[in-house]
């Protein structure tokens, strides 16, 4: 089959060779194919073009006006089809008796555009639009949770007027209102763009939202008793252009220039959906969908968004050894020179190693090293799956992101009644335990194992299997590393850190530098402080230590470095390399990686 | 009946008017009533164009209707056999519409209803008709929902339409099948805009589609649909039972026709009328509806509805009622329901209800109608409350250029065109208010 790719929405086969057509903005020309929407193409190009309502997942209302551009087309003879050419031997253009929105002309051979770069009219009519859109907003913005990225007052700072004629007291709607258990409307803030609507009609299909009140009294709202409480409900918080619409739990609780965002994905399923990390004081704030056309286009699920305290609560504070029957905290020598003693006192192949689908492909792939090492068989992994749990679209029935990784790298889901059966006839001298909590899982009962060592890494203080572990090695999770998860459709996906641990890791804190001054600030600004640091580590940095400690080879690399490892010596992960990936991830199967 | 006599007596376009016989509402009892209608020759043309095979094709009924030179009578005055032209070839498993608008909520409008009331089959005649010319497989009749009355009464007629096989399946025994299923409306005026009325069929909230895509492409659920006015489609058995020439032999030769004059206002005897188009102005202030009231002078009129610009008195001279005649006198025909306004009438309390209605019943979809008809009313109330300013006259003139034409339907330019008007027709009355107000200096 010929190789299919998407240009401005148009699928071509690559064999066919489209004819070029040819559009002039502002006196520059441009080529394009087949019949992109003019908006689009100018933002796609740099060319910034004013706009509220036009959405690139939604149908499009042109109901706010802004983009409006002036735009003509070259007359043709009638007859001959010919170009009318002037004395200079410039087309003859005849422009639209009024002005158009951008956002729904269809692109056409020969049309000419003027913006507001080269269009008094166009400029004033942004500023009209804008003088209009204002009047009954609040301009609330000192106590708007928009402020700072809202559209609204971005493109009034770029476009609008410089004051305001409108003398009169501003149209009254209702505040506060609780559309659902997550979101929050504040009536008078909304400039009327549908956006909300649209996506509950279009895109989750809910149909919970509709504008109600006619005219200027207009606003979204759920039909009376209904309450919006669809799974993606939160998502008509991101997309809406004014602080209208907002999260119950986020509202007033960060101003936006006070946090980083980091690029990264979520982990509460396999799916793998691109996010951003919103942290202040090394504490993450809230979670926020990041585009990726492939995997979730702009959106995410409320459940994702509603993870964030798991990066902040409950988090432990350093390792911890087991002596005398009780958790005493150490330094992390002291750790790992106890694991490599328990390690040490049992037969290597009696050691059951537990991989985590939690954990990032390089981790599960220090751990298998480490099996190997002591002579012990590959790990195996807890699968954590809710059949029914999915719905086919952004949410999964398995609740683990890496399982797909794991199962790349050779390490298969656990057989819990063979665990059963070795424990019963003592072939298990130790358990070594990746981020997971066996004894809440039901792997095994704590008694079960409470006469030989566990050692543990793990995320939480609440994790179950610390009241048996002898060695417990807090990791960092998915907000604090640098790795790589494999969605369950095969994206191998690789994350940077967004908030800053303990101690010093020259990877970490390199990658900290390339991921926080992606939007909002950089690792110097005053929200990268000691507080709320957790004294953890990756396990890719836990893991050779561990080796080194029990006197095997091992050294330190860095996440990219041990994934180039991995590139060469698993044909799963053939071509895998974090260039690749890049922001957005890249399919196993497309690279020509096998399985 | 008697055909009117196309004779003109050269001073007025609508020919020897006093001795016109009515056809849309001829005067005849209990015509409402499906046996009376049938009695009175009622059904002849759909009978006429369901079996006259050759003399009838769907095409030559269009082709009759352009014929005619019929103009649509809902306010845009679009040729009507035109519309129907647009409509693509019929494409088997394809649905086609005709959503027939009977929203007349214009103020000042008020003749669908009178048709409604005293000639419904002429309406179901004529939809059937243009059905027939289209190919059409349902109309939706929407009905204004004050016109509760009406409304009952219609669906009790189309009841016994139904049962009597003039509508539906193998309509008169033919292999045509049709269906007319009546709407109605819940009291807003956008519901007449013509997309806002599809979207208000398909059960959703009224907010008018851009266009294009035109109706005749993407019209209800995605297919082909015409949308015409009552009165539109109520002229087609005319057409077919008296020939396009005796249609287009009356009145103005762009814009012929009987029509029906909604006159309110300050005159003797207001309500609908009758007459062929391109009637003097005078004439039906000072004949037809007896004059302005307690024999006062004339100030202004609004020759068809409230979104058309305002006339004063002395600039209706000679004007007749056509699209030709009140372009150049700086107005529209609309939907020919003219208000008469006498010399006491205070031209910014008129304008100031005016405003009130458009910021009422702008749907709120677009930023500059949305807000800009809140502002002007505010404005303008404020003038006519002592309490303006000169500059509030500029803003006004402003806030119309802001409007106009950056819309996605017609309400914000019909909202703008009265403001405009009124204000540059009548200014002095504006500033004369604005300077007696305490801010004058302003
Ligand atoms: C705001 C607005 C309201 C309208 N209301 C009506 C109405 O109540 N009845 C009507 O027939 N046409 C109304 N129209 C005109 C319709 O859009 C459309 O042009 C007309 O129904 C076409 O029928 P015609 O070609 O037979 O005149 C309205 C237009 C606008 C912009
Ligand atoms: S609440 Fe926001 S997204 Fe919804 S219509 Fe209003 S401004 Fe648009
Ligand atoms: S112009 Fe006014 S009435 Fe028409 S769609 Fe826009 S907001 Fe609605
Ligand atoms: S973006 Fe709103 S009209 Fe084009």
């Amino acid at each position: 089959m010929p190789a299919k790719h998407i240009r401005d929405g148009v699928i071509y086969a690559a064999t066919h060779v489209p004819t070029m057509s040819k559009i002039t903005i502002d006196n520059k020309e441009y080529a394009f194919q087949g019949q992109p929407k003019l908006l689009q193409f100018c933002l796609d190009r740099g060319v910034e073009l004013p706009h509220f309502c036009y959405h690139p997942a939604l149908s499009i209302p042109a109901n706010c006006r802004q983009c409006l551009v002036e735009v003509g087309m070259p007359i043709r003879d009638r007859e001959t089809g010919e170009i009318a050419r002037n004395d200079n031997g410039e087309p003859v253009i005849r422009w639209m008796p009024k002005l158009d929105t951008s956002c729904s002309v269809d692109m056409a051979d020969g049309m000419v555009v003027r913006t507001h770069r080269t269009s008094e009219q166009v400029e004033r009519a942004q500023q009209d639009n804008l003088e209009f859109l204002l009047i009954n907003h609040p301009l609330d913005c000192p106590i708007c949770d928009q402020a700072g990225h809202c559209p609204l007052q971005n493109q009034t700072y770029k476009y609008g007027p410089e004051g305001s004629r409108f003398e009169f007291l501003k149209v009254r709607k209702p505040k506060k209102v609780v559309l659902g258990p997550r979101v929050m409307l504040d009536g008078e803030r909304c400039i009327n763009c549908t956006r909300c609507t649209r996506f509950t009609d279009e895109v989750s299909k809910s149909h919970q939202l509709t504008i109600i009140e006619r005219g200027v009294k207009n606003y979204p709202m759920t039909a009376p008793g209904e309450v919006f409480d669809e799974p993606y409900s939160m998502n008509v918080i991101d997309i809406c252009p004014v602080g209208a619409l907002t999260s119950i739990d986020f509202r007033f609780r960060a101003r936006i220039w006070e946090m980083s965002s980091a690029p990264s994905i979520t982990v509460t399923n396999a799916k793998g959906a691109n996010c951003a990390y919103w942290v202040r004081d090394n504490l993450v704030l809230r979670i926020t969908p990041r585009a990726n056309p492939h995997i979730n286009e702009y959106w995410l699920p409320d459940e994702d968004r509603a993870a964030y305290p798991r990066f902040n609560e409950h988090r432990p504070g350093g390792p911890r050894v087991r002596i005398a029957g009780e958790l005493k905290s150490v330094g992390w020598e002291a750790a790992y020179a106890r694991v490599s003693e328990l390690l040490g006192s049992v037969e290597g192949s009696n050691v059951l190693f537990l991989g985590s689908p939690y954990a990032t492909v390089e981790d599960n792939y220090l751990l298998g090293k480490l099996a190997a090492s002591v002579g012990a068989p590959a790990p195996v992994y807890i699968p954590h799956v809710e059949p029914g749990a999915g719905d086919g679209w952004l949410i999964t029935d398995d609740k683990t992101p890496n399982a797909e990784g794991c199962r790349r790298l050779g390490i298969h889901p656990v057989d819990p009644a063979l665990v059963h059966a070795r424990l019963e006839a003592d072939e298990i001298a130790a358990v070594y335990v990746l981020e997971d909590d066996p004894v809440a899982s039901g792997l095994f009962r704590a008694v079960d194992v409470q006469d030989i060592p566990v050692i543990l890494h793990t995320y939480h203080t609440t994790n179950e299997t610390i009241a048996v572990a002898d060695v417990v090695l807090p990791a960092a999770m998915v907000v604090e590393t640098v790795g790589t998860y494999v969605s369950a459709d095969g994206y191998a996906q690789r994350v940077w850190p967004a908030k800053a641990i303990v101690g010093v890791n020259r990877t970490l804190r390199m990658e900290m530098g390339v991921s926080r001054p992606d939007s909002h600030g950089t690792p110097f600004d005053r929200w990268h402080n000691a507080s709320n640091r957790v004294n953890c580590k990756p396990s890719w940095e836990i893991l050779p230590a561990v080796a080194r400690s029990m006197g095997l080879q091992s050294d330190d690399a860095s996440p990219g470095a041990i994934m180039q490892e991995i590139a060469h010596t698993i044909g799963a992960f053939e071509g895998a390399a974090y260039e690749s990936m890049g922001a957005h991830g890249v399919r196993l199967a497309e690279i020509g990686a096998t399985v | 009946m008697k055909m009117p006599s196309p004779s003109r007596n050269g001073s007025t376009k609508a020919g020897d008017w006093r001795s016109y016989e009515r056809v849309l509402l001829p005067p005849v009892r209990d015509l409402h009533r499906f046996d009376v209608y049938v009695k009175h020759g009622g059904y002849k043309a759909l009978r006429a164009v369901l079996t006259h095979n050759r003399k009838w094709a769907p095409g030559k009924v269009t082709e009759a209707v352009k014929a005619s030179g019929l103009r649509g009578r809902g306010g845009a005055g679009f040729p009507t056999g035109l519309k129907w032209s647009f409509m693509p070839p019929i494409d088997p498993g394809t649905p086609r519409y005709i959503a027939c608008n009977g929203d007349e909520s214009e103020p000042g409008t008020f003749k669908d209803r009178q048709l409604m009331e005293y000639n419904p089959h002429l309406i179901f005649e004529g939809i059937l008709i243009a059905a027939r010319a289209m190919q059409i497989d349902a109309t939706y009749l929407y009905i204004r929902g004050e016109y509760a009355d009406w409304i009952r009464h219609m669906e009790h007629e189309l009841a016994k339409l139904y049962m009597e096989g003039y509508v539906g399946k193998r309509i008169l025994g033919t292999d045509f099948s049709s269906d007319i299923i009546i709407h109605k409306g819940a009291g807003a005026y956008i519901c007449g805009e013509e997309t806002s009325l599809l979207e208000s069929v398909e059960g959703k909230r009224a907010y008018p589609r851009i266009k294009p895509p035109f109706p005749a492409q993407k019209g209800l659920w995605g297919r082909p649909t015409t949308v015409n006015n009552v009165e539109t489609l109520a002229c087609t058995p005319l057409i077919v039972n008296r020939g396009a020439e005796w249609f287009a032999g009356i009145g103005p030769e762009k814009h012929p026709g009987p029509v029906l004059y909604g006159m309110s206002g300050h005159v003797e005897r207001p309500g609908v009328y009758e007459y062929p188009t391109g009637m003097l102005i005078t004439d039906l202030i000072e004949e037809v509806a007896g004059g302005v009231r307690g024999g006062k002078k004339l100030k202004a009129i609004v020759p068809g509805g409230a979104s058309v610009p305002v006339l004063r008195a002395d600039m209706i001279d000679g004007v007749t009622m056509d699209t030709e005649s009140l372009r150049e006198a700086g107005s529209m025909m609309g939907t020919a329901g003219m208000l008469v306004m006498d010399e006491d009438t205070d031209m910014v309390k008129f304008l100031r209800r005016v405003t009130r209605f458009y910021h009422h019943e702008s749907c709120g979809q677009c930023t500059p109608c949305r807000e800009g008809t809140g502002w002007i009313e505010n404005l303008v109330t404020r003038i006519d409350e002592g309490e303006g300013t000169l500059r509030d006259l500029d803003i006004l003139l402003d806030l119309c250029d802001q409007m106009e034409g950056r819309t996605v339907c017609a309400l914000a330019d019909a909202a703008a065109w009265p403001v405009r008007n009124t204000i540059q027709r009548f200014r002095e009355e504006f500033e004369a208010k604005c300077r007696q107000s305490i801010y004058a200096m302003a």
